[in-house]
């Protein structure tokens, strides 16, 4: 498949990786059209998104997949997802040839962007907080602290092509006293100042170079300007774009031209495509695009478009696809949608994958949420195009359209993992017992036909007493045939 | 009509190449959906999907037949669904051939849950613990809903080793009985094939009573049943042999439920031609990946730092590197095994090319006539020395004229 925006050009040179079509705020709107360009990479036309992994893959996904059936430019990964055993085995992936060790380890299409944080997007609550000279971390195997020497060597080995430096980001609490906001600002300086100047002395030879962007704080401004000042006076020549942990903060880095024709990575991930408009509308080139995982894993198909249609009715973000009213529509998910999954595929089908609890039922809604959220980009690069007048109007109206949340998956989820959430005590169970042994005697009323028997499902979930649920399962794993 | 065609209102079958050693054949059977190269191996999509895989990529593997399982398409969604979709292709998006087996091997391998009567199966709900029927007549009704473009015959399966002979002729004769049930309820003999399936246990004389049977209700294909319940090797190995001394040459022969490398092997040679079995997609959810040297299980620690591909020179989606393939290493399964889904995929995708890829090149060496080279070859890559041969496959294969020993 030959990608028209394929760039081969290796020019480097005065780190002009990043281009900004339209930029001068307008109409109190701060959103802006650019180009991310990286040698050997697909060009990544701005407002866009990077999707986000889990443990180097984005969930259901394998790469012929992700290369085949998504337009997906760049993905998130942690850091964390890697080091669970003592000489984590990434790092001796083999390198060279100009190819990245992250990229080599996760298959992940080469010319796909490959972003490097700590930790997961979002991530979950360590016991303890960090420490002054490390950040605390989960992987799949319990928590660990990781300090910022650490942290480069494993950048240089894994070579991404984007590092988020560490930040001290809050922990338990969403609001945390001043005095601790100060102490966040003061390690994160800290901390940003030994990792660049690790990255600058200890560098290995054959190491290919990974774009810096530095962490914007989910901090109040009066206390972060002046970490704000060092970026943009003392260290801006070492950067190539922020992470905005949270993108209210944007407003207040007009007092920091410097800083302005940076690309911005958001990295409060959105939850709904209004939230994606308003991060854009305040100047967000990247947004992670964590929803698109937790839509498919509930099994809702995304179906919002940008600019929204005409229609004077509000109408929903996406389709419950566990509703039993699609057990024989054979539709596209979303009429006219170009997607593998619309194109090969109907709503009968993923209604029946997901009831049937067939992985695949989610593969095809990653292929199909990752799509709408592609077009929905697509849709607001164009409507940039005409100015920032037009796109404001048009997000003012998708709001008024779009109900504002998506509509709840009324199933099972994907089995949890133990690094996909943080066990509390007298939580309830995550996953449900795999099967449970048939009550004996339970069978009293009328003999029915195999044949006829069979309701259509969705019914089954809450009308089903609790022993006899699974039965079929039993069989599915004791049979050979 | 040449000598080496046969042909029914829904299937031609073409005998191309025998091995001038063993039994083995080459052929191609043309079915509603297209023509498939027999032998071959035709992976499990039971509840129509084939575990997390697309139906592009399992196409991508070579695959144009694979069967979905009557009792689950029947449970989910069920006959009435299935019906206004338009049939099991339909719902799954899936152009090419589909088997399905009668339904009734599901409910008898959780025996405490079904008895079986000249009526029928009587099992109890997994929806809702309520009795319910299976006979001869439903199962075809389903199985022309579903619309496979081969069905299986209800039939009276046993335990291989069950001791009681009685019975065991008892399920023998029933299953004869239960063809004729089968065919008479079949409504589209034009566009679908019903294949009878052979019973009699580990009896040899039995199961040649019952070739005699079901051979002279002339159904299209033949498929032998009831194996793979346990029985010794060497006991299936009879049971096969004796049965397709006795099948005629133009007619396709599907043993049911076979999918170990090694008996797909020693069976083609004892003259089958189809197979069907779940472990191949089974065990790459529990992390194992089959390659020519045998199984390996990727969880193993000593794969964590291995960065070669899942087997070399395969050439499957995730073994091949560059544009066209994905460069799996087998660290990186090891590293999402049972953790994300997408290592079971990958392991799936691999599985079912070697499979599959594995009757390809018996089929290439039947017909260049260097079938038993192939078997050999195939041994010494997965033990270290002869020694280690298992004696039933020896056994086998010296009756029909290869010596692994030499």
């Amino acid at each position: 498949m030959s990608d028209p925006n394929l760039e081969n050009s290796s020019d480097m040179s005065g780190r002009k990786m990043f281009e900004l079509i339209s930029s001068a705020a307008a109409d109190g709107s701060a959103a802006r059209l650019g180009k991310l360009s990286f040698p050997g990479k697909k060009v990544v036309e701005t407002p866009n998104f990077f999707a986000v992994t889990s443990r180097g893959a984005i969930p259901h996904l394998t790469p012929d997949n992700l290369k085949r059936h998504t337009s997906v430019n760049g993905v998130y990964m942690a850091l964390e997802d890697f080091i669970e055993k003592k000489e984590p085995p990434i790092q001796h992936t083999p390198g060279g040839e100009g190819s990245r060790r992250l990229h080599r380890f996760t298959a992940l299409p080469s010319n796909t962007l490959s972003v490097l944080g700590p930790r997961r997007c979002p991530a979950i609550t360590t016991p303890f907080g960090n420490t002054p000279k490390a950040l605390a971390v989960f992987t799949s195997t319990g928590f660990r602290n990781v300090t910022v020497p650490e942290f480069a060597s494993y950048v240089q080995s894994l070579q991404p092509d984007i590092v988020l430096p560490m930040a001290d980001l809050p922990h338990t609490s969403a609001t945390p006293s001043s005095k601790k906001l100060v102490r966040m600002v003061e390690r994160t300086e800290v901390w940003l100042d030994e990792f660049l100047s690790k990255l600058a002395s200890s560098k290995p030879t054959d190491s290919l170079d990974s774009s810096v962007f530095a962490p914007v704080l989910p901090v109040e401004y009066p206390i972060q300007w002046d970490y704000l000042r060092h970026l943009s006076e003392d260290v801006i020549g070492k950067l190539d774009g922020l992470a905005v942990y949270d993108a209210n903060l944007l407003p207040d880095l007009v007092n920091y031209p410097p800083l302005a024709p940076l690309p911005k990575l958001c990295m409060d991930p959105p939850k709904t495509p209004q939230e994606v408009l308003r991060q854009i509308s305040l100047g967000i080139d990247i947004c992670s695009l964590s929803f698109a995982n937790i839509t498919s894993d509930a099994g809702v198909a995304m179906t919002f478009s940008f600019p929204p249609p005409s229609v004077n009715e509000v109408r929903p973000l996406g389709i419950n696809m566990w509703s039993p009213e699609h057990n024989t529509a054979v539709v596209p998910l979303v009429e006219g949608c170009q997607c593998y999954t619309c194109s090969k595929h109907h709503r009968a089908y993923l209604h029946h994958l997901l009831n049937a609890k067939e992985m695949l039922g989610w593969n095809l809604l990653q292929i199909h949420n990752h799509h709408i959220v592609t077009e929905f980009f697509v849709g607001i690069r164009q409507a940039l195009a005409k100015g920032q007048a037009v796109f404001e109007e048009e997000a003012r109206r998708f709001i008024a359209s779009y109900e504002p949340v998506f509509p709840e998956g009324t199933g099972e989820r994907p089995r949890a993992r133990g690094y996909h959430f943080k066990s509390e005590a007298d939580a309830d169970r995550i996953n449900k017992p795999a099967w449970k042994d048939l009550e004996k005697g339970t069978a009293s009323a009328q003999i029915t036909n195999l044949a006829e028997s069979s309701t259509p499902s969705g019914e089954s979930q809450d009308a089903t007493p609790v022993a006899v649920v699974n039965v079929e399962e039993a069989v599915a794993t004791l049979s050979i045939n | 009509m040449a000598s080496n065609v046969y042909t029914s209102p829904a299937l031609t079958f073409e005998l191309i190449a025998k091995c001038s050693t063993t039994r083995a054949r080459a052929s191609i059977l043309t079915l509603p959906h297209g023509p498939v190269q027999l032998p071959i191996f035709m992976p499990v999509a039971t509840q129509a999907s084939l575990k997390g895989i697309t139906p592009e990529q399992l196409e991508d593997t070579g695959c144009r037949l694979c069967l979905n399982n009557t009792y689950h398409l029947g449970l989910k969604p069920g006959q009435e669904i299935l019906d206004a979709i338009g049939g099991a292709h339909k719902l799954q998006g899936w152009n090419h051939n589909l088997l399905t087996d009668s339904g009734g091997f599901q409910m008898v391998s959780l025996l405490k849950l079904a008895t079986i009567t000249e009526e029928g199966v009587r099992f109890l709900s997994p929806h809702d613990g309520s009795p319910m029927l299976l006979t001869p007549e439903h199962s075809i009704s389903l199985q022309n809903t579903i619309g496979s473009d081969i069905m299986m015959q209800l039939d009276d399966v046993l335990v291989t080793t069950s001791p009681d002979k009685a019975r065991m002729r008892e399920a023998m004769e029933r299953s004869v009985r239960w063809l004729d049930r089968c065919i008479a309820a079949h409504k589209n003999p034009d566009r679908q094939n019903l294949f009878c399936i052979i019973q009699g246990g580990l009896d040899l004389e039995m199961r040649r009573e019952c070739c005699k049977e079901m051979l002279a209700r002339d159904t299209p294909g033949i498929a032998i049943g009831g194996l793979s319940g346990g029985e010794a090797k060497a006991d299936y190995c009879r049971v096969v042999e004796t049965c397709t001394a006795l099948l005629p040459d133009l007619k396709p022969r599907y043993v049911m439920g076979i999918g170990y490398p090694e008996d797909l092997i020693v069976s083609v040679a004892l003259g089958a031609d189809m197979f069907d079995c779940v472990w191949p997609t089974r065990t790459a959810r529990f992390g194992n990946a089959v390659t020519k040297n045998g199984v390996l299980n990727i969880r193993n620690f000593k794969y964590a730092n291995d960065f070669g591909p899942i087997e070399p020179g395969c050439g499957c989606m995730c073994c091949r590197e560059g544009e066209d393939g994905m460069g799996i290493t087998r660290a990186f399964i090891h590293h999402n095994a049972s953790k994300e889904t997408v290592a079971a995929h990958l392991l799936t995708i691999h599985n079912v090319w070697y499979q599959l890829q594995l009757m390809r090149d018996i089929r290439q060496a039947v017909i260049e006539d260097r079938f038993p080279a192939l078997i050999k070859e195939f041994f010494a890559g997965l033990y270290e020395d002869k020694t280690q041969y298992p004696e039933w496959a020896v056994e086998a294969l010296k009756r029909v004229n290869v010596d692994l020993t030499v």
